[in-house]
């Protein structure tokens, strides 16, 4: 067998390797151990989960685009007490850590699900979603501005030590200055990219496709541009960084791991094959076994580090 | 209905025919022994067409009739998805999740049923025809198409049918008319136990009503974009009394009247 040490660390987290998945692509991953152990992933990431129930957006809420798609779900989630009692319930009978995906429409909303959350053991890390682009209060808003960021950061690390990652919004000029600004607040690691702010018209009805008119891009379409920010949020902060953005093979993986990303997550391709997860953790596994690297970390960042 | 649910799977498929059947549809015939061997009648599978193409998502088909562990999918040509599967030839391989979603219920104690199809709406209701002729259920099919040339499955339905009737737009078979006015006559003069439904939405919507009205129990088979097919990802969101409920898993198949018809009245956005 291979002697590949894939563990990676995240703040107070050790994962058995570094493949997670990305939020709103997993459920909780009920529907998904269907098809393979949950204990062979590194982390689950679940869903947004908000303070009091929210609907979502009107149908249709995806339309497919090249190598990709765009969605607009718009955090549809039953509220932190309904999700405690179901989902992370059941999560917590399975051998896997488990990141919970935090979102509000205002600060003080993202600190009373962080509260609640600290509280439950089976909760191994927060992940503070400031990105999503569905929502019309909360969201992608705090996560385009330095200090609405940190406000967050601010307010949710004085409710809880648990480790703290921030998922960053990749519509900005700047996405290192916001790294930076939640790095000062005490964030333990960041999370991107969420997807990208994008559109697609129907020219039979000439209307957008999407009720709201826009939707988050995800799938391979936005690779390139999320292995470039990594890549620059990497060099630009001590704390770890963990990448996405259309990964769908150890391949992909691979690269944001070169690009400085020391943990990997995978999202719309868990709609393709349920099973890319597994696939990815095992080939990146061989990836490495095949160049004699002997620990997974020796990839973060080597595509800059070994300039 | 059958108790034992089985999980679904990835299983890989091969082509075993593609042809036309009707106009503007075709059927393929996917060689899928443990698909074919799990399915109830109502569920889908959840296709990759094409791994080689700038389209990624699966694309979700009912499954028309499962036999000798082969599947039959009837499809229309729509989008990229459906152009692609038309190129498909024998022996290319493609893999379906499946079997998914919740199928027809048949009631213990039925007698008689009607089964109203628009369309394409006639590909889940094969299967559907096949088991209520097992159970010894009196079969109505009341049937509707733009012309003759679309109507679909006709042997089929003729064979395990009691009465077969059709309605077209243009009148080239049968009524010439909706679909509706014939399963209106039929409800009232059959007074059947059990009504099933799929088609275009509006004609889901009216059956339903007609059913409410006379009092008669009626599953609607939903049609919704879909992600991935299996609960998680909450793209194919149906409004219902009793809150969002997944077609995917959930449905396709819903007691209609749980489904809340009136979608003008969307939930406010993000909220």
């Amino acid at each position: 067998m291979s002697s590949v040490d894939m563990r990676v660390r995240i703040g107070e987290l050790e994962l058995r390797n570094p493949v997670m998945t990305a939020s709103g692509t997993f459920g909780s991953g009920r529907e998904y151990a269907d098809f393979f152990d949950l204990g062979r992933l590194g982390a689950v990431v679940t869903k947004g989960v908000s303070l009091e129930p929210w609907t979502g957006n009107p149908s249709p809420r995806i339309v497919e685009t090249p190598s990709g798609m765009l969605n607009s779900i718009g955090l549809q989630n039953p509220g932190v007490e309904a999700f405690c009692a179901g989902d992370l319930a059941w999560l917590a009978q399975q051998d896997v850590p488990v990141i919970v995906n935090v979102v509000g429409h205002r600060a003080d909303e993202y600190a009373a699900v962080a509260e609640r959350l600290d509280g439950e053991s089976a909760v191994d890390a927060l992940e503070v979603n400031i990105s999503c682009p569905n929502v019309d209060a909360g969201g992608m808003a705090f996560g385009t501005t330095c200090p609405a960021a940190a406000e967050v950061v601010r307010s949710v690390r004085a409710v809880t030590d648990k480790t703290l990652i921030v998922k960053l919004s990749p519509n900005v000029t700047d996405v290192t200055e916001i790294a930076r600004a939640v790095e000062a607040e005490g964030a333990d690691a960041v999370s991107l990219i969420n997807t990208l702010l994008g559109m697609v018209i129907d020219t039979r009805t000439f209307r957008p496709v999407l009720p709201r008119g826009v939707g988050g891009l995800s799938g391979p379409a936005v690779r390139p541009v999320a292995v470039r920010m990594v890549w620059q949020v990497a060099q630009a902060i001590d704390v770890p960084v963990i990448g996405m953005g259309g990964i769908t093979c150890p391949n992909d993986a691979a690269e944001f791991m070169l690009a400085g990303a020391s943990a990997v997550a995978v999202g719309t391709a868990n709609f393709i094959d349920p099973t890319t997860t597994v696939g990815v953790a095992d080939g990146l596994e061989r990836f490495c076994a095949t160049r004699g690297i002997e620990r997974v970390t020796d990839l973060v960042g080597a595509a800059w580090k070994n300039q | 209905m059958c108790t034992e649910v089985h999980a679904p799977a990835i299983e890989p498929v091969v082509v075993v025919s593609n042809e036309r059947v009707a106009e503007g549809v075709s059927r393929i015939v996917l060689d899928a022994p443990r698909t074919a061997g799990a399915v109830e009648p109502g569920q889908f599978v959840h296709l990759r067409v094409s791994r080689h193409a700038d389209f990624i998502l699966r694309r979700p088909f009912s499954v028309h009739r499962a036999r000798d562990g082969r599947i039959e999918i009837l499809y229309q040509v729509v989008g990229l998805g459906t152009r692609a599967l038309e190129d498909a030839v024998p022996d290319d391989v493609m893999d379906v999740i499946g079997p998914l979603g919740h199928g027809w219920h048949v009631p213990e104690g039925a007698h008689r049923a009607l089964v109203v199809a628009g369309g394409l709406g006639a590909a889940p209701m094969g299967m559907l025809v096949e088991r209520l002729a097992e159970r010894g259920i009196d079969v109505t099919l009341a049937q509707g198409a733009p012309s003759a040339g679309r109507l679909l499955a006709r042997e089929l339905f003729d064979s395990l049918c009691s009465r077969a009737i059709v309605a077209t737009d243009d009148g080239s078979a049968g009524l010439c008319g909706f679909v509706t006015v014939l399963s209106a006559e039929q409800l009232e003069r059959d007074r059947p136990d059990m009504v099933y439904v799929c088609g275009p939405e509006p004609m889901q919507r009216i059956v339903a009503g007609q059913c409410a009205s006379a009092g008669v129990p009626c599953q609607v088979s939903l049609e919704r974009l879909m992600g991935c097919g299996i609960g998680a990802c909450l793209s194919c969101v149906v409004i219902t009394h009793d809150g969002l409920k997944r077609a995917c898993v959930d449905g396709p198949v819903f007691d209609a009247a749980d489904v809340v018809w009136d979608t003008g009245a969307d939930p406010e956005g993000g909220r």
